[in-house]
């Protein structure tokens, strides 16, 4: 086996080993079965074949990516070899802070398993480096010791948010010819001959600790066991392709229509096409039943693969009769074998990804605060109504750089996304949506778990950045993080150059969310520009959410040419009812018990009717508790926070201090916002000069016996009430002419200097 | 002998006496502050309160107070300066900042970029830190006003942010004497304030501020000299009619220590040698001086000035 730390800038050379084995005419590719790589300096050449584990070129030297081959195919002009690959993570390629959710230290050989359907699995064949060997472990077993550095053990599976045991199953290469028989235990009523025990035990061990493989052996030794269960194994291409064609869009039926010779059928087929609609039937149930199901589905489908190896994958090779087919069946059933299923269970994809919805939050709700949930349930419905637009418009399918597929397989794949783990939600959107998110005031809790959200899926592929922008004291100073105003064509594209290169491996999209998106605002517009700039290139993969608190900002300070950029999801939160406020403070209490009903109630009602403003309702709580805190070593209550705290903190908050103000100023401060009122009545206006005033405040004096007082000390008397904001005045240059109005309805001055 | 006891009997009345008057001009003038503020203990109870759990239980707080000129919202710093609150390890930092943002009220646009990077240093110090392990830090604002008046606010917005997330335990006070300083905020700036407000409004009665008054005056019980510290201290100074006419005047106009301090800077300025106690005379004239209309004296001043001008321009054109 050649070290992959011999790799050191050497020239490779990629070759095909023998004749395609396939050909896809719609999507010009042709299959090849392995392929040989030599390297400069070395005699021989290494061979990688399905199924094998082999090596692939990234990052990190010494730790190059593994994976399964599964596929391998050139495209129409015999250039670019692609590989199909199954992927395996070492510890270092899990995020950080899900380590620890081992429970142990990783065997320093270890890797796992790993699922995640989003994660793109196709490579250039030309990252390959070379074979690997793989040992399956089981999960209660203990590493093996005192074997080759070479070999790696996986134990269990990651699927981006726990570790689980591996099925060893799962680990079987899924072959690449024909679609899915009938499941093992079908296999079992029916009382056919098990499986040949070499073969399963082939594949078991990992059929790559074979350096190479050649095609002629393998298809030899699936050849006997063809024509030792011929018939059978024709019932079962025949159900396979029934399958295949149910699970396949509309024109891929109508070609295998054509080619099918399924006009004499034997009694055998009649009861194998019967138990597999019987199965079929069950799976589909199943699919319907259970959104969770889909996940087990796939691991089922998985399964089947080890007969497919034995008995079907040979009619690709030997059987005369009916070479079309099998070209046809074969990419299709592998390419639909996870995404397409799910097309029964999602025939009206909106309901179903809206269902599906409902139980992906549940399980978050419990942590998550209420509303984040709302949140999250809005951007994911938004982001339904955006691709259910989507595939009626093929125009933009094709903008999002995926124009080697077919729309078939698109459309599932599309709605596959939106079943994906919660947390990686908005990590997976394919399409690029830029929001603008109408922000309450108060909505901290949902800031908090979007800022987690994108920090959380940050492994070290992701290049995720968040821009804070009240931090740096212009947008200017915003600019580092993102371009420089001097470059503005250039440099986001070498971001985004970079992004796409260090996600080489593991394609995710990056979510950019940029709060209090107002204060981004430049002369030129530059950054904003930029920002909704971005998303609209071509494979940018980048999501741009913005939050701004001004509900028509797009209109009122975008440009022409940012507006247009920009998105047309604009999502604009309401303020919270009470019942929502009441739900926020429940969800902080935590199910302690400290508020009786009524306070709650009273708190979130208050504050739903003034503004609704979550942190301003938290905030009361919280005094009203200090208040109970210290009013509770005095009285013998309940102990609960009650009314009468409620009331005596939300007192605090909202009563205006001005009539407090009022009654506490000096008598002359008093007598002069008297005379203020006295004045405005005389002249039927809300203005006056100090002069106007100053005549009423002499007068004021004398009649209530007290020494007139002087220009000077009026003038400071009245400064500083202007100080305090209760008179608003000119400057004081303008002396005895300063204009003086009053900052407080006069009602409210005559009340609290009648109070006294 | 019985002259030199004499001239000694002097030079001790004259120690005493600079002494005292020493004390009491350092009192009055450089703001020495009473202890405890007075009048307003449930205020000043809840400010400590508030401080208290930031500083036990790490909870961020931020907190306004709302008060005129003069009615002891010093205190409050005097009240920082005793609590070790504001050792902090980036306590450079803070300063640096803080320098910074005062400069920025004069100097306007020309610190820029260090102001970007030490906020956001200031920043991810502050967010480095979490609940447990990390210093509470207090930030005090005098004239809270002024901050809001900054470009963005975003000062405002950053301490408040920080104190309204789980970071490090902050404790932002603002002090303002304006009364309608939310109104200044933005609004996002506005929902991350907790919204409490101490006004210190001087509910002082007339007795009260006598009392004040007489507590300012009085020498201290470690006075060197004990005879001439009696002597001092029970002068019937204050319940003289014509005194207490002149303090319910300046009542009437201020409940504010500031314009006290100045009266009786003035008086305490007036004893000398010759009068070694206080009397009401000086009082007299230092309120005299106070309440002067400055105008009318200006103009007193003018019509001699701009005569000897006149004549001054008449002889030179005649020349």
């Amino acid at each position: 086996m050649s070290r992959y730390i011999t790799r050191l800038r050497m020239r490779r050379a990629y070759k095909w080993n023998g004749r395609p084995v396939s050909k896809d005419r719609k999507l010009k590719r042709q299959y090849y079965e392995s392929m040989s790589i030599s390297v400069e300096g070395k005699t021989e050449d290494v061979t990688v074949s399905l199924g094998q584990y082999i090596l692939i070129e990234g990052d990190d030297d010494d730790n190059p990516f593994v994976a399964q081959l599964l596929k391998l195919y050139t495209d129409d002009s015999g250039k670019k070899k692609t590989a199909v690959v199954q992927w395996f993570v070492r510890m270092c390629e899990v995020p950080q802070n899900k380590r620890k959710l081992l429970g142990r230290d990783p065997h320093p050989q270890e890797i796992f398993f790993y699922q995640d359907r989003s994660c793109d699995n196709e490579v250039d064949g030309e990252t390959i480096l070379g074979a690997v060997q793989i040992e399956y472990v089981p999960v209660e077993d203990p590493f093996p010791k005192g074997k080759s550095k070479g070999i790696l053990f996986v134990k269990l599976l990651w699927d981006t948010k726990s570790f689980r045991a591996l099925n060893p199953e799962l680990m079987q290469p899924p072959q690449s010819s024909k679609s899915p028989p009938p499941s093992s235990h079908g296999t079992q009523t029916r009382a056919l001959p098990t499986p040949d025990l070499s073969v399963m035990k082939r594949a078991m061990s990992g059929i790559l600790t074979r350096g190479s493989m050649s095609t002629g052996k393998m298809s030899s030794s699936e050849a006997e066991s063809l024509h030792s269960a011929s018939k059978l194994s024709a019932a079962k291409a025949l159900s396979a392709k029934r399958r295949s064609r149910a699970v396949s869009g509309p024109h891929v039926r109508k070609k295998l229509d054509l080619c099918s010779p399924s006009k004499n059928m034997t009694r055998d087929d009649v009861l194998g096409e019967i138990l597999d609609e019987h199965t079929e039937k069950t799976l589909t149930s199943k699919l319907n039943t259970s959104p969770t199901g889909r996940i087990s589905i796939s691991i089922r489908l998985t399964r089947l693969n080890l007969n497919e190896e034995e008995c079907v994958s040979p009619l690709s090779s030997h059987s005369p009769d009916k070479p079309r087919l099998t070209a046809y069946d074969k990419d299709d059933a592998t390419r639909a074998r996870t995404p397409s299923r799910r097309k029964d269970a999602l025939r009206e994809p909106a309901l179903a990804a809206l269902a599906e919805e409902e139980h992906e939050y549940s399980p978050v709700q419990t942590a998550a605060t209420p509303c984040s949930k709302r949140k999250s349930a809005q951007l994911e419905s938004s982001r339904i109504r955006k691709q259910l637009n989507l595939l009626g418009n093929t125009v933009d399918l094709q903008s999002d750089g995926e124009d080697g597929d077919d729309d078939d397989c698109f459309v599932p794949a599309k709605i596959d996304l939106q079943s994906s783990s919660d947390e990686e939600e908005e990590a997976k959107i394919d399409s690029e949506d830029e929001l603008i998110v109408k922000k309450r005031r108060g909505s901290g809790t949902s800031r908090s778990t979007e800022k987690t959200r994108v920090s959380a899926r940050t492994p070290r592929k992701t290049p995720s950045k968040k821009t804070a922008p009240a931090t740096p004291r212009t947008p200017r100073h915003a600019t580092p993080s993102i371009p420089s105003r001097s470059a503005p064509a250039k440099k986001p594209g070498n971001v985004l150059e970079e992004a796409r290169v260090s996600c080489q491996k593991l394609q995710e999209t990056t979510v950019l969310l940029v709060d209090e998106l107002d204060l981004l605002w430049t002369r030129k517009q530059n950054v904003m520009y930029n920002l909704f700039d971005w998303p609209t290139r071509r494979n940018a993969r980048l999501v741009v959410l913005t939050i701004a608190n001004t509900m028509d900002l797009p209109e009122r300070i975008m440009i022409n040419r940012v507006a247009s950029r920009l998105g047309l999801t604009r999502m604009s939160f309401q303020p919270y009812t009470f019942k929502q406020l009441q739900q926020i403070i429940t969800s902080r209490l935590n199910r302690v018990k400290a508020f009786e009903e009524d306070a709650l109630q009273l708190v979130s009602r208050k504050v739903a009717a003034l503004s609704g403003d979550a942190r301003r309702c938290l905030d009361i709580c919280r005094r009203a508790t200090e208040i109970c805190e210290h009013s509770g070593s005095q009285k013998n209550s309940s102990g609960l926070v009650g009314m009468s705290h409620v009331m005596e903190a939300l007192d605090e908050m909202f009563s205006s201090s001005y009539i407090a103000a009022i009654r506490c100023a000096s008598v002359q401060e008093q007598l002069f916002l008297r005379a203020v009122i006295a004045e405005f009545r005389r002249l039927g206006l809300e203005e006056a000069t100090f002069q106007q005033v100053f005549v009423q405040h002499q007068a004021l004096c004398r009649v209530e016996g007290l020494q007139p007082v002087n220009v000077s000390e009026g003038l400071t008397v009245c400064q500083r009430l202007g100080s305090c904001r209760l008179l608003l005045l000119e400057g004081s240059r303008l002396d005895l002419f300063l204009r003086i109005r009053l900052n407080v309805s006069q009602d409210d001055v005559l009340f609290a200097l009648k109070a006294d | 002998v019985l002259c030199h006891r004499l001239v000694y009997l002097h030079v001790f009345i004259m120690h005493c006496q600079s002494n005292a008057q020493k004390l009491l001009r350092e009192r009055l003038c450089h703001q020495k502050l009473p202890d405890r503020p007075v009048g307003l203990d449930s205020q000043y109870k809840h400010l400590l309160e508030l401080l208290r759990r930031t500083a036990v239980h790490g909870e961020s707080n931020s907190i306004l107070i709302v008060d005129p000129r003069g009615s002891g919202k010093t205190m409050v710093r005097s009240i920082k300066r005793c609590t070790p609150l504001l050792m902090t390890r980036d306590k450079i930092a803070l300063k640096e900042i803080t320098r910074q943002l005062h400069l920025e009220n004069v100097v306007g646009d020309k610190v820029f970029g260090s102001f970007a990077e030490n906020l956001a240093f200031l920043l991810e110090a502050l967010k480095k830190g979490d609940k447990s392990s990390s210093r509470p830090v207090l930030f005090v604002l005098d004239e809270f006003d002024l901050f809001a008046h900054h470009k963005n606010q975003t000062l405002l917005y950053n301490l408040l942010d920080v104190s309204q997330s789980a970071q490090t335990p902050v404790a932002v006070v603002g002090l303002t004497c304006r009364l309608d300083v939310l109104e200044l905020l933005e609004k996002r700036v506005k929902s991350r304030f907790s919204h409490r407000q101490i006004h210190l409004f001087s509910s002082l009665s007339f007795s009260q501020y006598v009392d004040v008054v007489r507590a300012q005056l009085s020498l201290p019980p470690d006075f060197p000299d004990p005879k001439f510290s009696d002597e001092w201290n029970h002068s019937k100074l204050c319940e003289e009619k014509s005194v207490e006419e002149i303090l319910k005047r300046h009542f009437n106009a201020s409940k504010d220590f500031c314009a006290l301090h100045s009266l009786l800077f003035l008086a305490v300025s007036r004893v000398s040698v010759s009068r070694s106690t206080l009397r009401e005379a000086d009082l007299l004239e230092a309120s005299r001086l106070i309440s002067a209309d400055s105008k009318a004296n200006v103009l007193h001043g003018e019509n001699l000035e701009t005569d000897f001008y006149y004549r001054h321009d008449f002889s030179i054109s005649s020349l």
